[in-house]
């Protein structure tokens, strides 16, 4: 009876599997007729239900201007450190996708994942390539040749903290929040009234008010990105390569901290707590961060009166390839592909129908034109961040006033005198990391490991300081800085 | 023959009383979290974010449960897809597994050790995600096919290693008899072995099965059609969506997003654990013991 | 002993079937294991996308270097396998008592009940442990430093003392296996011949007894099967349990990273497919040393219980 019963589930199986096998198959990919062209493109984010109402909406249009389509392919948050990297090495046939500087571009694109942009660009999408500035053109070039399209919407190196105005009421609070101090001041006062809060928002993923830190006092980071272990003060004629245990201020700043760490205005054990919600879900009153994170908490929860203070000595410019658009090796039509983002970044009904979708279906404008997502378990924005312009991006509707007042505060600032300037002048200053790889995946090690405990004021603030250098110099920081330095003096060259 | 009796009553309650004691103990732990999930999937988000988690919900909410039916049309496809995966990969597994148990199991067959080598060697040594990505996809051509996510799961040699060592606990004078009765190999494994495996098929099937249902890692690979991901999958994007996201902390490009709720993602890991767990009592019944006594003599 | 039958080329036939029937098994091995196993020499070359796997160059040892760059080499190696052999005495050792009081269990639903529910902590998915851990640790929160706030005794940071953290990591690794592998021991205990138990039975052994000289013996091969197994992953640690257990507290790194955790730190901001493959290598080549050697001392003793 039994192995019949085995027998008969085998049958059953392999007929089952028959019909796995020819149910599905490749989707269909390339050119489905002669004539039109069906472009493919990766996109990084958890796709919403109801997108293909959007997607056939943008291909309509893009059908009668362009004679193309556009399948957007979307590859879950979840994801994304496996297959974003697998994409380019499985020989996948696709057009574009999206890349960041959390993609690992600058390290990709010297690998050889990307298709050379030298000749495409400023060929098939030739008024995008005159609207960029030349630190994105030149952050864009990677061993000498470009490998992207970055966006045209500026963002900015301000970070400080955004924090909860409604919690003060009542309080004798200054309502100041210029200085380190200033923030101790409120969060003592948070403390005080309402100690269900965390007063400072720090979680799993560290802590960057040391960066914050290090911007207020002048200094860039080497990569242009948070979490990072080398600096350098453009303020300097030729500005030198530091590390944290070498910046005179800094045994100061870990005793802040320490200061900070008895007074409880963080969890001793934050580090271990993966939630990173805890500013936008109340669970705490500050967070340091930059300005389009303040204007989505603001949006989220406009009843907190967030509020935001950018504490960077001298305000630039992210760099532009913090979204940027890639052409895959494999594709097929790269003209093509140029042409539909010359469109999207040109064309305002074609940008508003690839990023925002159907206007009334997915989402509405208000006289100001912001806009909102008329059903967000349904329909959101593109994932396709690169695509926005400084003219075409809209803003949410909840944005408080002074966010775009800040912005053109930050242009004006960056043009209001010599050191600005010069400041600005080291915009487009990218490391490259390819000949010192080890050394610098051994130093990130050693970073997170001692220093993310140290200025947390978790570990004693001389002892710890030590021993982060005494790990960093094992570690090869040496022959990193060394590599660095030599990279920054020859930019240092190229701008005086 | 009174003391010896006596003695044997004394020592089995104090041994009895420390087995239930024991086991009860372990359930207790095995099953405390158990509750805290079930219970944290039904409190309300503020509730556990100020209250952190508890055996009884602090504060009642089936909100999760509302969002995750709210389409539930994605949980059915989930569960279909799963369900459909499991039992395809479970009875064409075991069988497969099994068929070389039996063949490696053979005392007789001279190149079992080369062969059990042969099946061993590729747990020590993985090719990797790349390369093994590049064949199923471009090779095999298994691009968004539900054949990828069930052949990786359909021969596991530390299965096949285990069920050995229960093939090999059939006594051999079985297998020669029938061989000197004229048996071929097929006959004498279907009429023979199998019969007696019972605790053996049980126990591996399971182990199948369990890894069907749990495996979301080639469905992350593999699969792209939203309508094709199997539940774990579903609860992997869920939980790990939040982790991804704020590794990314620092990037001025990402718009801030309302995140699944910790309540959301208990409710998920319930949804996507719950009929599984009814399987294995089913399956314990399988579990008896002594089958094979009297088929061997002297 | 073998009486051979006058057919002529009986083992030839025999042989055929054997083969037969395992290949279904061979050929997935071959085409699903082996083939891609040539992606193994991306531990030696400097990929690049555009060349891909094969037409990239040869980097010798270079992807191997950030291993053991700053010594970190051999602590990851030594937590790796401590962790591993600590967890495998005690998840083995938890499972096989637990498969043994089980099957002496008498009452049918206590037996059946408790099965189940031991089975469940394999269903809970570690990111969720994690949180669950987080909870009963933290300082602020959590359950322990509640209790003992509760008692008036003061609250204990356990996320700066990397001491406690391997038997932690080894209660929860416990916590979640027992159950599963235990299905195995009582799977084998179950099919332990009955005429033995009889016997002792009717000479009025004791239950200790029974249990010393029939059920473990019984399941000994079994036992040796499984921990033969463990041995041939002992540089493979579990990523996700200690990840989501331990998360980014440096101050704990010392004590519980091991291979996998740290090579997923070195090379989150840098896809570097070769440095990785070698990483996987290097677990590769010493799980195999060790194996080798083991199943070679094993065959020594008993032939029989050897993996192969």
């Amino acid at each position: 009876m039994k192995n019949g019963m085995k027998l008969l589930a085998s049958v059953t199986a392999l007929a089952l599997a028959g019909s796995l096998l020819t149910g599905c198959g490749k989707k269909g990919a390339g050119a489905s007729s002669g004539e039109t062209t069906n472009l493919v493109m990766y996109v990084i984010g958890d796709r919403p239900a109801g997108q293909d109402k959007a997607d056939a909406n943008f291909n309509e249009i893009l059908k009668k201007k362009m004679n193309c389509t556009l399948t957007v392919n979307w590859i879950p948050w979840a994801d994304f450190t496996n297959k974003y990297p697998l994409l380019f090495s499985s020989g996948e046939e696709f057009d574009m996708a999206y890349t960041a500087a959390w993609l690992n571009f600058t390290s990709l694109a010297q690998k050889g994942a990307f298709k050379q942009l030298d000749t495409l660009w400023p060929q098939y999408a030739p008024k995008n390539y005159a609207r960029q500035s030349d630190a994105a053109k030149q952050e864009a070039t990677v061993a000498g040749h470009k490998y992207c399209v970055p966006t045209l919407l500026a963002t900015y190196t301000a970070y400080g903290p955004i924090y909860r105005t409604d919690i003060m009421a009542g309080t004798d609070w200054n309502g100041k929040m210029n200085t380190f101090d200033d923030i101790e001041k409120y969060c003592d006062i948070v403390k005080k009234t309402h100690p269900e809060l965390d007063p400072i928002d720090i979680y799993a993923q560290g802590s960057e008010w040391d960066d914050t830190y290090m911007y207020s006092t002048g200094y860039r980071s080497s990569k242009n990105a948070t979490n990072d272990f080398l600096f350098y003060n453009p303020e300097e004629k030729n500005p030198k390569i530091v590390t944290y245990y070498e910046c005179s201020t800094i045994p100061q700043f870990l005793d802040m901290m320490a200061r900070w760490n008895k007074k409880g205005f963080f969890p001793k054990s934050a580090l271990a707590d993966t939630d990173s919600t805890k500013t936008q879900n109340g669970k705490a009153a500050v967070r340091t961060h930059n300005i389009d994170t303040y204007q989505g908490y603001a949006i989220l929860h406009p009843e907190w009166n967030f509020k935001y203070q950018a504490m960077n000595k001298y305000v630039t410019h992210l760099p532009f390839t913090q979204d940027a658009m890639v052409v895959s090796n494999t594709s097929k039509n790269p003209e093509k592909a140029m042409q539909v983002w010359e469109l999207i970044t040109n064309d305002r009904e074609v940008f508003d129908a690839f990023f925002y979708g159907i206007l009334g279906t997915t989402y509405s404008l208000n006289d100001k034109g912001e806009y909102k997502i008329l059903d967000p378990n349904q329909y959101a924005l593109s994932d396709m961040w690169a695509a926005r312009t400084i003219e075409f991006t809209r803003n949410g509707v909840g944005t408080p006033d002074d966010y775009q007042t800040q912005r053109t505060g930050y242009e004006a600032f960056m043009k209001s005198g010599p050191e600005a300037e010069q400041a600005v002048k080291f915009e487009a200053f990218a490391i490259d990391t390819s000949k010192i790889e080890t050394e610098y995946a051994a130093c990130q090690n050693v970073h997170q490991q001692y220093w993310w405990p140290l200025e947390l004021g978790y570990t004693d603030a001389k002892k710890g300081l030590a021993e982060y250098k005494a790990k960093m110099e094992a570690a090869g920081i040496e022959k990193v800085r060394a590599e660095i330095q030599r990279q920054l003096d020859a930019y240092t060259a190229t701008i005086k | 023959m009174a003391a010896s009796v006596k003695n044997r009553d004394n020592s089995s309650v104090l041994f009895y009383v420390i087995c239930y004691a024991f086991i009860l103990a372990v359930a207790l732990i095995s099953f405390i979290p158990f509750l805290m999930l079930i219970s944290g999937s039904f409190t309300s988000e503020h509730a556990i974010r100020f209250g952190g988690y508890s055996l009884i919900p602090k504060e009642w909410s089936a909100s999760a449960y509302e969002l995750i039916f709210k389409t539930p049309m994605t949980v059915v496809h989930a569960y279909g897809v799963s369900i459909l995966i499991t039992v395809v990969g479970t009875a064409l597994g075991l069988f497969i597994t099994t068929m070389a148990a039996y063949v490696i199991s053979r005392k007789d067959f001279k190149y079992r050790n080369v062969l059990s080598f042969f099946f061993y060697f590729t747990t020590l040594f993985n090719g990797g995600m790349l390369s093994t990505y590049i064949f199923y996809i471009r090779y095999y051509h298994l691009k968004d096919s539900l054949w990828a996510l069930v052949i990786p799961g359909l021969f596991n040699v530390f299965y096949l290693l285990i069920m050995r060592s229960f093939v090999s606990a059939v006594p051999a004078a079985l297998i020669e008899s029938a061989e000197i009765d004229g048996a071929g190999e097929y006959r004498t494994f279907f009429q023979i072995i199998l019969p007696l495996l019972q605790s053996g098929l049980a126990t591996i099937g399971l182990f199948i099965a369990l890894g069907y249902w749990n495996d979301w890692y080639n469905a992350m690979l593999y699969i792209n059609s939203t309508d094709k991901y199997p539940l774990q999958y579903m609860l992997y994007t869920l939980l790990q969506k939040t982790e991804a996201m704020s590794r990314i902390a620092s990037s001025a490009g990402i718009p801030v997003m309302d995140m699944p709720s910790h309540s959301l993602k208990m409710a998920m890991a319930v949804v996507a654990t719950g009929p599984i767990i009814l399987v294995y009592p089913f399956v314990q019944k399988y579990f008896v013991k002594g089958i094979t006594i009297g088929s061997v003599k002297g | 002993m073998e009486r051979q039958l006058k057919v002529p080329n009986y083992r030839g036939k025999k042989y055929a079937a054997l083969l037969s029937m395992a290949a279904p098994a061979i050929i997935i091995t071959l085409a699903f294991a082996y083939f891609p196993m040539s992606g193994l020499v991306l531990a030696f070359k400097n990929y690049r996308f555009d060349r891909g796997v094969f037409g990239s160059a040869w980097n010798g040892f270079e992807n191997f270097r950030y291993l053991f760059q700053s010594g970190t080499g051999w602590l990851i190696t030594r937590n790796t396998v401590m962790y591993n052999l600590l967890n495998l005495f005690t998840s083995q050792a938890l499972a096989i008592i637990i498969a043994i009081f089980i099957t002496e269990i008498t009452s049918m639903t206590f037996r059946k009940v408790s099965q189940s529910v031991i089975f469940l902590p394999y269903f809970i998915s570690w990111v969720i442990v994690g949180t669950f851990v987080y909870n009963i640790f933290n300082y602020e929160t959590g359950a322990l430093n509640t209790m003992l706030r509760a008692i008036n005794v003061q609250p204990v940071n356990v996320y700066d003392k990397p001491g406690v953290w391997p038997w932690i990591i080894c209660f929860f690794n416990a916590w979640k296996w027992a159950g599963y592998n235990s299905v195995i021991y009582i799977a084998a205990i179950t099919g332990i011949d009955a005429e033995p138990y009889e016997a002792a039975e009717i000479d009025g052994a004791s239950i200790s007894q029974r249990i010393r000289y029939i059920t473990l013996p019984g399941i000994l091969p079994t036992v040796i099967t499984m921990l033969l197994l463990q041995v041939g992953r002992i540089l493979r640690g579990d990523f996700e349990m200690f990840y989501q257990i331990v998360g980014n507290n440096g101050q704990l790194f010392n004590a519980t990273d091991v291979i996998d955790t740290y090579v997923f730190r070195s090379l989150l901001q840098n896809s570097n497919l070769g440095m990785t493959a070698a990483a996987s290598l290097y677990q590769s080549v010493l799980c195999f040393a060790i194996i080798m050697v083991v199943n070679a001392v094993v065959k020594r003793i008993d032939a029989d219980y050897a993996l192969f």
